[in-house]
Formats: structure tokens, sequence, C-alpha cells
């Protein structure tokens, strides 16, 4: 695979506030490339650069090996979906997707052809003549997506866009946009502050804090292997205990237990560290060989289900948060009652030393 | 005067010199309408998309005209006027009715502009269309309906304006309004009665249009409302 965007050490300022600092990421070719992070970050402020609606205080922009900070949008091989569609109310759904064709002078009947295609692969076909302030959201939603589909862009850019809809018809939305993303084989980088909806749908995530990438890779990796406690904490659910290098994979936490735990490389005796464990990791009496285990009290125990949660004091201030599975062995209505003690345990594999 | 009749309309259009006024008003009204919303739509696209330092005064100063009693702005106009060396004539009095319908219009425009958003224009862009593309092919059509009700809202106000024409206009001809003012002092006439039904129906009708266009758009907010609020207070 050939590289879509390069991105080397942008920066972006409005006066003294840096919105962006220091981005640096290559996005392949083909790639459902996500940018995630919480509100505020500089995720759409990333993507309007790459849209050429701002313009880097600092750094190279590079599309397809060209570089482009310096050239308008209406000349750069982008095309977005705005995350309030921004129909053009005036126009029918049909020529709404023409628009970016009559632009660049392309022959009518392509034109016809081409908008019917697109509005085909959004399943919007029968729709052409509607007026866009007949369509519900998820239409107008399809109907911005055909209209920069079918400019054959080299990357598509996609700001929220689902962050409008109700909670079935984003799942829904997410699918059929993966499939048509694979369909079409269009590089796509998608901002999502949703780390479900990331993790779902991404080849690759970015994740940014402070406009700052703190960690990019595939979902798998920035799920399991998080690079700094923000990510952990943000992406998923994540138990974070305090804890001090007490010596060779030896950490003694914050609440007085001393538990194994993979040490990164040069950890050194007395240092602050802290753990990291998913919830769905831990389990509650019940272990498997060289488990690390702790004793604890059920502070909370919230039935979800599929699963239930349990929050377990450490004593001292700490707690750690459970997800236990139903089971046909155990049901959790007579577990875990509030006040029980309890034996809780996750293997040193599934626990993350974070410096 | 007995039963129902056409004749004081007849007699009204027989009358040489208030037909001259009848067309110098419609002639003021039109050119008022074209100059002012031209004028009027390009400086609330200026208020509302610059981000100068000057739009916050400007936006201010925009309003003045809105709030000064008319026989303020007449008097002021005669004065430029008179110091300029400028000869009263219609053309004085349509200077003087351009200069009052900008913010009319300004008011009208920038309301719809302020709800439509950058991001049409930008999708516009996007698509590549250039900046003047995106004001030409997005930016004008959605403002359209607006910008048709600012027009005709400023033509029913320069039609039957009195104070300021009043001030503001020579001898030759009279706009309507000032003519039957003359008119009256020498007594009231079934003809001036026909007059003020037929500049009611031009008025009616002006302002009736501009209230049903945005509605025949399909669209909600025109910023009419905004207007005869500013109308009324
Ligand atoms: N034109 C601008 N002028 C000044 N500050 C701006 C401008 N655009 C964005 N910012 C600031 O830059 C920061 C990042 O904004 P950005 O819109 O990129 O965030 P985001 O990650 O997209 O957040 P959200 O999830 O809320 O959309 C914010 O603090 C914002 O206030
Ligand atoms: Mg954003």
């Amino acid at each position: 695979m050939s590289e879509a965007i390069r991105l080397e050490d942008v920066s972006k300022s409005f006066g003294e506030y840096e919105a962006v600092k220091d981005v640096s990421l290559t996005i392949e070719k083909g790639e459902f490339f996500s940018l995630l992070g919480p509100s505020g970050c500089g995720k759409t402020t990333t993507l309007r650069m790459l849209a050429g609606f701002e313009i880097p205080t600092e750094g190279r922009i590079l599309l397809e090996g060209e570089p482009v900070e310096d050239v308008p949008p209406y000349e750069r091989n982008v095309n977005m979906v705005f995350q309030s569609y921004a129909l053009f109310e005036h126009l029918d759904v049909a020529d709404n997707v023409a628009f970016g064709l009559k632009r660049k002078k392309v022959a009518k009947d392509e034109i016809r052809k081409r908008v019917e295609e697109s509005l085909e692969l959004v399943s919007l076909a029968d729709r052409a003549k509607s007026h866009t302030n007949e369509l519900s959201g998820g239409e107008k939603q399809r109907v911005a997506l055909a209209r920069a589909l079918v400019n054959e862009p080299a990357v598509l850019l996609l700001d929220e866009p689902l962050g409008a809809l109700d909670l079935k018809l984003r799942r829904q939305m997410q699918v059929e946009l993966k499939q048509i993303q694979r369909e079409v084989g269009i590089t796509f980088v998608y901002v999502t502050h949703d780390q479900e909806e990331a993790l779902a749908m991404s080849d690759r995530i970015a994740v940014m804090s402070d406009g700052e990438v703190v960690q990019c890779g595939v979902p798998e990796e920035v799920y399991e292997h998080p690079a700094e406690a923000f990510v952990a904490g943000f992406i998923g659910v994540s138990n974070l205990m305090e804890g001090i290098v007490q010596g060779k994979d030896k950490v003694k936490l914050a609440s007085g237990q001393s538990v194994k735990a993979p040490l990164p490389e040069g950890c050194d005796k007395g240092e602050k560290v802290q753990l990291s464990v998913r919830p769905e990791k831990i389990t509650l009496d019940d272990f498997e060989r060289g488990m690390v285990t702790l004793e604890g009290t059920v502070a909370e125990r919230v039935y979800q289900g599929v699963n239930t949660q349990v929050t377990i004091s450490l004593g001292d201030g700490a707690s750690v948060v459970a997800l236990e599975q139903q089971t046909y062995r155990a049901s959790a209505d007579d577990r875990w009652e509030p006040g029980a003690k309890v034996k809780l345990g996750w293997h040193p594999d599934h626990c993350l030393v974070l410096r | 005067m007995d039963g129902l009749s056409l004749q004081w309309y007849q007699e009204f259009f027989n009358d040489s010199a208030l037909r001259d006024s009848l067309f110098a008003s419609l002639e003021i009204a039109t050119v008022t309408m074209i100059v002012g919303t031209i004028l009027g739509t390009m400086l609330a696209i200026g208020l509302v998309r610059s981000r100068a330092k000057w739009s916050p005064g400007a936006n201010i100063l925009m309003l003045v005209p809105l709030v000064v009693p008319e026989i303020v702005a007449g008097i002021s106009a005669l004065l430029i006027f008179s110091q300029v060396g400028l000869t009263l004539s219609i053309w004085t009095v349509v200077l003087a009715h351009i200069t009052f319908s900008i913010s009319y219009v300004t008011v009208v425009v920038r309301a719809r502009l302020a709800s439509m958003g950058t991001e049409t224009e930008e999708a516009a862009m996007d698509l590549g269309a250039t900046r003047w593309g995106s004001v030409r092919l997005v930016l004008l059509p959605g403002l359209w309906p607006a910008i048709v009700a600012a027009g005709l809202l400023t033509f029913a106000l320069s039609f039957d304006d009195f104070v300021l024409s009043f001030f503001t206009t020579g001898e030759d001809v009279q706009p309507l309004p000032v003519r039957i003012w003359s008119a009256i002092r020498f007594g009231p006439s079934p003809t001036i009665n026909a007059i003020g039904t037929l500049m009611m129906v031009v008025s009616i009708s002006a302002i009736g249009l501009a209230l049903l266009i945005p509605r025949l758009f399909g669209r909600r907010e025109s910023g009419v409302k905004v207007l005869t609020a500013a109308e009324g207070g």
C-alpha cells in the first residue's frame, strides 16, 4: 500500500491558543482511519486542515505525495462530510449530489449516470427528486455521503457524521458506512469522540488529547496496550491503581497489597506507577493458576443484563470495577451482596503498568 | 356623493400633476428597492462573514437609522444636501430613501444569514466552487427569499414615506405623499380619498408579497418578523 496522507509536524494556533500541536501521521491508501479524542482536542481542526479550510501555522501536509498546505479547498482532491450535513436546501437530492461534478464540467450524461450510481450506493435511488427538507436525519446523512463520494476523491473526510443520529440508526449507519468504504475503496479519515464507534469501524485509530496525538495504532493495540493513562481511561473503562515499584515485577499498591505485574523496561525501585486492568479481565471468586489475587469488600453491584458490574473497595479509598458475565453456572442476583467480602483476581498479563 | 363610482379615480388619472407624482413615487420606490437591497445585502454578508475589527461597531451604527426619529433624519439629509450643494429633486429623495432602507435590508438579510451558518458555503468550496462561486451558487439562493422580502418591504416603506420625502424633495415633481399633503391644505377632495385607497393597495400588496414569498419558498424564518418588530418599536 502507498500513502494517501502524510502530516509532518503540523501545528495550528488560533491567536495564542495552540489547537493542534506537532502532529505527525501517515495514512495509507484505502485505510479507514479514525481521529478519536474528547471534545476540544483538535480533531475538527486537523480535519479542516486536510480539507483546506485552515492553513497550518507550521508543518507540512502531503496528499498523495504532493504538498497541499496552501492549496485552496476547491482545488484539493478531498471531500468532506459535515456534521450538520450542510446540504443545499434550494436543490433537490440529485442536484445536491451533482454539484461537485458540475463544477468540474463533467459531461451531462456522465453526471446523470454517476449521480444515479452513487444514490444507488447509499440506497436512495428513489429519492432523487425529493427536496432535502423532506428527508429524515439518516437520509440527509446518506445524501451528504453520496454528494462527497460521487466525486471519487482521493480521501473522504468525515466529521462526526453520525453524531446527530439516534443510537439505533447510528449502529446501522456504522455498518453501512464500513460496507460502503470497502466497496469504493476510498481512504476515509473519520473524526469521532465515540470510542466504541472508532474501535468497531477503524483500521487504525489516532487518539488525540489536547491537540496532540498520544497513540496511533490498530484498535486491538490501542485497547489492549494503551500507551498512556489517558488512553487507558478514554478507551473503554479501565481500573487505574496507584502503586510503587517494589522489585522485579513486583508492585505495592497504594491500598497496601503487593501484586505481580510486568514492569516496562527501566523501571526503578521506588518509582510511582499506575496499574491498569480492564474490568472484564477481573474475575471474582473463581481463579486460575498464576493469577494475582486480592481481597476486598463489595461496595456496589449493578445488574446490566448481559453482565453485572461490581465495584470492590480495596481499602484506603482505592476501588476497582469488575464486569462479571452471567453464566449458566451462576446468576448474579444472589452473589456479591454489598458489604460482602470477596476475592478478586486477574492474570498479570492483563495488567498494564503505566508510568 | 351617491353610490359607488370610479369617477374620482378617473379624475386622478386625468390630473397630469398627480399622475406625474404617482410615477415619480413609483420610480423612487423602485430605485430605492433595487439599490438599497443590493447594498444592504452586501453589508449584511460583510458584517456576518468578516472577522474584521470594525464589524461590531458597524453593527451598532447600522441600527441607528432604525431608531432615529424620521424628522431628524429628514432635516439631517436636507442639511447635508444643501451643504454639498445638491439641487433638491427626486434624486435627492432617492438618495435619502436608500440611506434609510439599507438598515432595514441588512437587518432582514442578516437574520437569515446567521441562521444559515457557514458550513454550506464551505461544502460548496469543498465540492469545487470558488469563493465567489459559493456565494453565487449557495449563499445567494439560500438568502433569496429574505432578499426578496426585504426588497418589497423597502419598496412599500419608500412608496408611502412622507417625512423624509418632504424634506428632501424639490419643487418640480413631488412624490405622491408630499403632493397629497399640499393638496389637502386646500381642503379635502374625493380624489384624495381615491389616491389614498390606491396607495394603500400598493403598499399592502408589497408587504403581503414580502410575507408570502418566503412561505412559497418553504422557509420558516426570513427575518421579516424581525423587521416588523423593528418597525413597531
Ligand atoms: N476558528 C477558531 N478560532 C479560535 N479557536 C478555535 C477555532 N477553531 C477551533 N478553535 C479551538 O481549538 C480547539 C480545538 O477545536 P476543535 O474544533 O478542533 O475540537 P474537536 O476535537 O473537534 O472538538 P469537538 O469534539 O467538540 O468537535 C478548541 O478549544 C476550539 O475552541
Ligand atoms: Mg469537532
